[in-house]
């Protein structure tokens, strides 16, 4: 005898997972996050009128615009996935045990792993939405731009009469300052940070009492990720020679471990100033951004399925 | 063969949470066993802090037992199967403000894996079931306390469970609301639903169980079926409607000659506030709606 009846069908963790994760991303739409991107749209413009070019010497007018473009949109977004990663986070778990919405959702046949999974997913589901949408704006205004300081200084390099390929090398270095595909993968570099961090809040708010708790400590420790490397080189270079080395060592293997070193996003920058970022740095980033995702979501899981209600 | 199964079977539940100030663990549950078999329904009674809500969410495996053991048809309660075959209505629930009441279902409907049409049927029904239908497009936030119940209600019922665990399912509402609970308490019997209910208002538990058992400090001090529990063995009770004052005059003659029968008490009985209450207000709405 079937104990199921016909209309429904044992659901597969992913429509599970996927069920929830579309649910966390409704309720934050529905929570008007998407109102921040009318202020990026407003930082974008703003950007346009800084570094202005009458300022600049003739061979690099309006070229420092668009690095201002770049360096506004990829700070805003930096802000954005940031705040957005570790807020939305901290807020759905404890929200839905106060308001004993778990307790409905955990009565069904639900895994807590997938209900953890789904609403980390419906997290990451809005930022890459609102990450995307932001893109496709900077890269319009960008690409506007670049079109406009292009045809402004070929124009005045053509009139300062500049052999051909001295003009082509000016074009091209005008270009890497546009929309490339660097540029793209500078914005997706966000998208890996705020999936390490918002994994991280998740942890956090397995064990967490309160949802500023929660809040204070994932800042904290994003703060603690931007120098916690050079903490650690300095604390090596003293502990050099020491017959304790090995420990050090791995007491530093596991504060890395625990706590991501967000220096290596530092390439985002250097994307901003024009650079290239190799495939491989960015499969690199890849790489530890899923390492720390499926590491805290693990964690998480093991201390959450232990949690009485 | 799964007909022969209890739907409930607690076996010498014990729970201990521990606490900060103390060093002895509080027992919140002591060696409660209750078994309840397919069509029941049954009735846990207790003052506040009795055990009620925690027996029910170790059945339902939100709290780990710390000795002792719970299934639901058979599947252990810690392990997510056993919840293929229950619904659940926790006391005072909120839902997610920003859904509807439809959506509302449709998104529990998903996680038991009800999908497309037979989706949309289920919703359809249940909403009528529980008299939602108006109101099924509105936002959650703006329901009352006794729709919120039904819409509760609704969402344990999404994948036809064949047991329902209600905790406190009329806490807070009014006595019409209450009495629109009970209502589908009833439905869900004729059903063959089997309802695992628990409150502290008696009068309620009284006229929807079948089975009762009273928690007091944790401990299960009585359970049964309801008529043997409340019946007073050695009593009779003749209600009559148009009785002469010389018939009753009579059958009170008649007892004094038996001997060995005697009469306790006799004069008209008192319907309830309750039922006071409902007939009014009933009252009420029927003269408006034919004003109209």
């Amino acid at each position: 005898m079937n104990p199921l009846p016909i209309l429904r069908s044992i659901p597969s963790h992913a429509s599970r997972v996927s069920v929830i994760a579309l649910h966390a991303f409704t309720q934050l739409v529905r929570m008007k996050v998407f109102y921040f991107l009318g202020f990026f749209a407003v930082i974008l413009i703003a950007s346009n009128f800084f570094n202005l070019p009458q300022h600049e010497g003739p061979e690099s007018a309006g070229v420092n615009i668009l690095r201002s473009i770049k360096s506004w949109s990829l700070g805003a977004m930096t802000l954005f996935s940031v705040v957005l990663s570790i807020v939305a986070t901290a807020l759905l778990l404890p929200k839905d045990v106060e308001d004993r919405t778990l307790y409905t959702i955990l009565a069904k046949p639900v895994p807590r792993l997938d209900y953890l999974a789904g609403k980390l997913i419906g997290v990451l589901l809005l930022i890459f939405v609102s990450l995307a949408l932001m893109d496709i704006l900077m890269t319009v205004i960008l690409h506007l731009r670049t079109n406009m300081v292009l045809a402004d200084q070929v124009a005045a390099a053509e009139a300062r009469g500049w052999p051909a390929g001295d003009i082509q090398i000016l074009k091209s270095d005008i270009l890497a300052q546009g929309p490339t595909a660097s540029l793209q993968g500078a914005v997706f570099s966000v998208f890996l940070r705020s999936t390490i961090i918002a994994s991280l809040a998740l942890l956090i708010s397995t064990f967490s009492s309160s949802t500023l708790f929660t809040t204070i400590i994932s800042f904290l420790i994003y703060f603690i990720g931007h120098f916690q490397a050079d903490a650690r080189a300095a604390y090596f270079s003293q502990e050099a020679g020491t017959s304790d080395g090995w420990f050090t060592k791995m007491i530093s293997l596991l504060v890395a471990l625990i706590l991501p070193d967000f220096q290596i996003f530092n390439v985002i920058d250097a994307v901003i100033e024009g650079q290239v970022m190799p495939v491989l740095i960015l499969g690199k980033l890849t790489l530890i951004g899923l390492f720390y995702a499926v590491f805290y979501v693990i964690a998480s899981w093991f201390i959450f399925a232990k949690k009485e209600f | 063969m799964t007909d022969s199964l209890p739907a409930v079977e607690i076996r010498n539940l014990v729970k201990d949470f521990k606490t900060s100030f103390k060093r002895q663990p509080l027992r919140a549950v002591d060696d409660v066993s209750i078994r309840i078999m397919p069509g029941e329904v049954y009735g846990l009674i207790g003052p506040n802090g009795s055990g009620k809500s925690t027996t029910m969410k170790a059945l339902l495996g939100l709290v780990a037992p710390t000795s002792g053991q719970c299934s639901i048809f058979g599947k252990d309660s810690m392990k997510v199967d056993s919840r293929n075959e229950v619904g659940f209505l926790p006391e005072n629930p909120y839902f997610y403000k920003h859904l509807s009441g439809e959506e509302t279902l449709k998104f529990y409907g998903k996680l038991c894996g009800i999908k497309g049409k037979a989706l949309n049927e289920r919703v359809a029904e249940l909403l009528a079931l529980v008299d939602l239908k108006e109101a099924s497009h509105r936002r959650i936030g703006g329901y009352s306390k006794g729709m919120l119940q039904r819409i509760g209600l609704a969402q344990a019922l999404i994948q036809e469970p064949r047991l329902v665990i209600l905790d406190e399912p009329t806490a807070g509402v009014d006595p019409i609301g209450s009495w629109e609970i009970r209502d589908l308490i009833f439905k869900l019997r004729a059903r063959g639903i089997t309802v695992f209910l628990c409150s502290h208002l008696l009068e309620q538990v009284q006229e929807v169980c079948d089975h009762v058992g009273i928690i007091f400090r944790g401990k299960m001090v009585k359970e049964g079926k309801l008529e043997d529990l409340i019946a007073i063995e050695d009593q009779t009770e003749l209600i009559m409607r148009n009785a002469s004052p010389e018939l009753v005059a009579n059958i009170e003659r008649m007892i004094i000659e038996d001997g060995q029968a005697q009469l306790v008490r006799s004069g008209r009985p008192r319907t309830t506030l309750e039922r006071l209450f409902l007939r009014e207000t009933q009252k009420q709405e029927t003269s408006k709606s034919q004003s109209k």
